[in-house]
């Protein structure tokens, strides 16, 4: 045991600056387990403390219709029994604002929250500038905004703005308010009103997509059976119950699985350094034969043997690790100082540090990978017979059942480790089953790419000659360096050539002649008024449509397929069909409808008729002569299908409906009526168009597409952003695999430019030797990433997103362009001592 | 006590078997320094890496000690070469990432001998490396590099030594210095001495010699 400690340590003395860069790769990966768990962590502990704040209640109760008085005896009668103590309501909905000052032309949407005295019953509204929360604020047409809304409406404290009907005078600025969790989608920044100005702004009218919600305070233990009682009783009357600890509940889950997959990311890491580990073990092994034939001759045992350089690997794995352990520590540490400047979110609020927990786990991995990868390439130390001390032999290889069963091991042990990581077996077998595919994939085709490559052998250029003759060198690490690289450039190309499809598609579906607003909620009496308005060129709005919508639920089915009696019945076996649909009534098929079974009507009739999406239609078993009860607003219309639809949803620029009826039925039915049109071109102008026409009609909504793509453009370069650290993460580690290759085979390399050098080759020529064999190897991997991108956006476009596959040439020609640059740079720069040895010092020392 | 029973050795070169020993019987007595004598390829080096147990022979056995070693496997004779049989190479075969004094340690620490160190320290000294202990491989001379060998084939106090042309690297003198040390070793420890070389003058000081040719003995001079 001495001896194979002694010996580890006097290995490793010897050896670890050549073992260096697998090791750091792993310090990489292990870095980027130990701060993402850590980071999660600490949000999560920081969510769990504010789980009532983030929530607002212990208990609260939302319906997006009236308070019906049935609903509201309901409730009141659970809270009495269940002893609620505190409670407060809150009505929100997203409405345009714009500022009162009429020399200011801006609208913009809100989201509207109007609050009574009692509101927040937990956590607190913080202002900014120190000013102090209080419901006094917002008595008498008092407001509270967000920051972002006195930029877009250029107002400060103190100005009036325009809310509905009625004026608003900005009385603070909003910091953090209770409920805001990490990320979120909003339709626009936040303003808080007085409960009851809202009545005055006169935006409740019919058709309001309003929320209302009633938060309420009770006794800790009395939480679940109130649930279950409001749960069970309130089914009927559209009202949705939830408690903080469902929130928490639903946030720990979330946390979970974001903290498992996001942590694999890092294990795809480790794991490429584990098969750097495993190469470079297989060249160690190779280079260290002599040592380990004169161990056995002086009576070393094969066990002791691989004893010592299992130890050495783990003591660098455990190195590697820990190095990974201060790194994950230094950025997470400087986490709090990046986030300073952006918004005020519960990421502010966390306090961050690396978790013990995550960095335990991230040692055992990065010590356990190092120690899988290695093993398998260790066996081969069995075969080393002392007996080539005396002559030159090679060891005939018999089939090594020990080896094949070591692989077996190490290959369970590894779906084991990832489904740890991933704390479920399937997801362990699929994303080791889908790397081991992937290095597959990869390994075959560096070998084609070589192969491919071969005939250059043949080329007039000896630089380029030899170059080639190198990918190919016993002890090579191309494949190696093929499979990292590769997979770096692959994740960079691939997700900015999606990122560019996608944009390519939004912008596609914005431009030409098609609508780029939306307008929401018109109501029937403003229709002839909103149509006059967008008619009136003098306002810029080009080409537009009224079309009218109406709200309803499908109550009941009777058809050959499906029959379906009452909304329970609908709820529980109607397929897609329980949900709230919105509906229209038109005479003709937009273009891109198409009707596949039955026949389009073209003009109006009294007898109910209604046209289906196939989609739908196949789902719920939904046949033409099949008649379907809607319950619209309390009255409940019967229309015989007539016609099914195939919709094209990507042209739906017009809005795509489900359901369409015949006119006539309808007509007289409440409804309101949306616009999809093309506004003015030019930003001014359009501003001028939102704020003249909320100015005339309050109640409406404004969607502006570009502010939408712009939003979208947001967050994608961020989630971009967010890929490319990783890709990039990914290709730092093939570039640190590389720089590890170089310097494992440098001693051959040495040795082969002093053998040039006596045969009179200059520095320049073995200079432009190494450049263009890593100018080919950088190639070949930038192909591989390339051609691989180019599988991904295929696959991501035709089967998740369903747009039209492209390719984008520039992203590909820059990724095998700039691997190429990247690998023959590394490549050249740290193989620059070969260059300086003299010759004849080299060749004595061998 | 070594000894050889029809211990022969063929291997395949290309297609051919080429039989590299011919059938040799042979015993050695304890603490006789016997010479191994004939030119290159005539099977000498062979002959000593049967003995050291490094090669297995293709029929016959070979008897250490009363021990058939060719029933040994891969272990036990490491266990057998770490107990009873020093090795000295012709290219020294020092590893050259541990220094002069560690190539010395190791062969006692694989025993689990517990004064290792101590012991080593003595060796060098005994062949007048006290200086150099801290050299690696590639800081020392051939000259040094083989006594660095030789101390580490006597680290466990072998009963056999087996030298495979230890002075065909070297100098005369440094060969000399090499010859001397050994000779010395055979008086003051009694030990087994087997030694490979192609001069016939350096075989003169053995005790006996064995003249090898074409892989058959052709004479025994006691």
């Amino acid at each position: 045991m001495m001896f194979v400690l002694r010996m580890a340590v006097r290995e490793t003395r010897a050896s670890w600056r050549r073992l260096l860069f697998f090791f750091v790769c792993i310090a990489v990966g292990v870095a980027a387990i130990v701060a993402l768990r850590s980071v999660i962590q600490n949000v999560r502990v920081a969510v769990n403390g504010e789980a009532r704040a983030l929530v607002g209640a212990d208990v609260v109760m939302s319906t997006n219709r009236e308070w019906t008085p049935e609903a509201r005896q309901k409730i009141d009668t659970h809270l009495a029994a269940a002893g609620a103590f505190a409670r407060t309501e809150t009505t929100e909905t997203p409405t345009m604002v714009r500022p009162a000052d009429p020399s200011k032309p801006l609208a913009k949407m809100a989201e509207l929250r109007a609050v009574q005295s009692g509101y927040p019953l937990y956590g607190t509204i913080t202002l900014q500038q120190a000013q102090v929360y209080s419901h006094a604020l917002l008595r008498q047409h008092g407001t509270l905004v967000r920051p972002e809304l006195l930029t877009a409406l250029n107002v400060e404290v103190g100005d009036r703005i325009a809310v509905g009907e009625t004026t608003f005078t900005i009385r603070g600025v909003i910091a953090k308010e209770p409920g805001s969790g990490p990320g979120g989608f909003s339709l626009g920044p936040r303003i808080y009103i007085d409960y009851d100005d809202l009545a005055s702004t006169g935006l409740l009218g019919f058709g309001s997509r309003a929320g209302r919600l009633l938060f309420v305070r009770v006794p800790d233990d009395r939480v679940p059976a109130l649930m279950t009682a409001l749960r069970q009783d309130l089914r009927q009357d559209f009202v949705n119950a939830r408690s903080y600890r469902s929130r928490e509940d639903q946030v720990g889950r979330d946390f979970d699985r974001a903290e498992d997959y996001l942590s694999l990311v890092g294990l795809v890491i480790v794991i490429l350094g584990g098969i750097a580990v495993s190469s470079v073990t297989r060249v160690f092994i190779l280079q260290k034969i002599r040592s380990i034939a004169v161990l056995k001759c002086i009576g070393a045992r094969n066990a002791q043997i691989i004893a010592v350089y299992i130890l050495q690997v783990m003591a660098l794995g455990l190195a590697g690790s820990l190095l990974g352990v201060a790194v994950a520590r230094a950025a997470v540490a400087a986490i709090p100082l990046a986030l300073k400047s952006s918004s005020a979110s519960l990421l502010t609020e966390a306090h961050y540090g690396v978790t013990w927990s995550a960095a335990v786990q991230g040692v055992a991995i990065g010590v356990l990978v190092s120690l899988l990868f290695s093993v398998v390439p260790l066996l081969h130390v069995r075969f080393i017979k002392p007996s080539l001390l005396l002559r030159d032999e090679t060891a005939r290889r018999r089939r090594d059942w020990l080896g094949m069963a070591a692989l077996v091991v190490v290959s369970l042990a590894l779906v084991g480790v990832t489904a740890w990581q991933a704390s479920s077996l399937r997801v362990g077998i699929v994303v080791c089953t889908g790397f081991a595919g992937l290095a597959f994939v990869l390994h075959l085709a560096g070998k084609a790419l070589v192969a491919l490559v071969a005939p250059l052998a043949n080329a007039k250029s000896f630089p380029l000659r030899h170059a080639v003759l190198h990918l190919s060198r016993p002890g090579n690490q191309t494949r190696v360096v093929l499979l990292a690289v590769g997979l770096g450039a692959f994740f960079i190309v691939g997700i900015r050539s999606l990122q560019a499809s996608l944009l390519d598609e939004f912008s596609f579906q914005t431009s030409a002649d098609s609508p780029d607003m939306f307008l929401l909620d018109i109501q029937r009496g403003q229709a002839d008024g909103v149509r006059a308005f967008l008619g009136d060129a003098g306002h810029g709005a080009g080409t537009f449509q009224l079309i009218p919508v109406l709200r309803a639920r499908v109550v009941g089915v009777s058809g050959r397929e499906m029959n379906l009696n009452g909304p329970q019945e609908v709820r529980e076996r109607g397929v897609s069909l329980g949900r709230e649909f919105t509906l229209t009534y038109r005479d003709h098929l937009e273009p891109n409808e198409r009707v596949i079974d039955g026949a389009f009507w073209s003009s109006p009739s009294a007898e109910p008729e209604v046209s289906v999406e196939r989609e739908i239609a196949e789902r719920a078993r939904l046949h033409v002569g099949d008649t379907i009860q809607f319950d619209i607003l309390g009255r409940v219309v019967s229309p015989r299908i007539t016609s099914i639809r195939n919709v094209e949803w990507r042209e739906s620029r017009n809005g795509g409906f489900v359901f369409v009826f015949r006119p006539g039925a309808l007509d007289q039915a409440p409804q309101m009526f949306v616009s999809p049109l093309k506004g003015p071109a030019d930003p001014a102008a359009r501003a001028r168009f939102q704020h003249d026409l909320v100015q005339r009609f309050p109640n409406v909504s404004v969607i502006d597409f570009r502010d939408v793509l712009e939003r979208i453009r947001d967050v994608m370069s961020k989630v971009t952003l967010a890929i490319t650290v990783v890709g990039g993460l990914v290709l730092f580690s093939g570039a640190l695999i590389l720089v590890g290759a170089v310097a494992m085979t440098k001693f051959q390399r040495v040795y082969e430019a002093a053998v040039f050098k006596t045969l009179g080759a200059n520095t320049r020529m073995i200079g432009r030797m190494l450049l263009f064999e890593y100018g080919v190897l950088g190639s070949l991997a930038g192909i591989i990433g390339s051609a691989g991108a180019v599988a991904l956006t295929w696959g991501v476009s035709k089967y998740a997103l369903e747009i039209p596959w492209k390719i984008f040439v520039t992203e590909h020609v820059a990724g095998v362009v700039l691997t190429a640059i990247l690998v023959a740079a590394i490549g050249v720069v740290s193989s620059l001592d070969v260059l300086r040895h003299k010759p004849l010092a080299t060749l004595r020392a061998e | 006590m070594i000894e050889l029973r029809e211990v022969s050795k063929t291997v395949t070169s290309g297609s051919e078997p080429l039989t590299i020993l011919h059938p040799l019987t042979l015993q050695i007595p304890r603490g006789q320094f016997v010479a191994v004598v004939g030119p290159s390829g005539s099977g000498k080096s062979t002959l000593l890496g049967l003995v050291a147990g490094l090669d297995a022979p293709t029929s016959g056995q070979v008897i250490i000690d009363g021990v058939d070693i060719t029933r040994l496997n891969e272990d036990a004779l490491a266990r057998l070469r770490g107990e009873k049989i020093g090795f000295v190479f012709q290219f020294f075969h020092l590893i050259p990432s541990l220094t002069a004094h560690e190539n010395v340690s190791v062969p006692m620490e694989i025993a689990g001998a517990a004064d290792a160190r101590e012991r080593a320290r003595a060796l060098l000294e005994e062949v007048g490396l006290t200086g150099r202990a801290h050299h690696y491989p590639s800081q020392l001379s051939g000259g040094e590099q083989q006594r660095v060998a030789l101390a580490r084939a006597l680290a466990n106090d072998p009963p056999i030594v087996l030298a495979d042309e230890p002075t065909g690297n070297l100098d005369s003198s440094n060969g000399r210095h090499i010859l001397e040390l050994l000779r010395t070793i055979h008086h003051s420890r009694g030990t087994t001495i087997m030694l490979v070389t192609h001069d016939a003058e350096l075989a003169a000081i053995a005790d006996a010699r064995l003249v090898l040719r074409d892989g058959r003995v052709v004479e025994k001079v006691a």
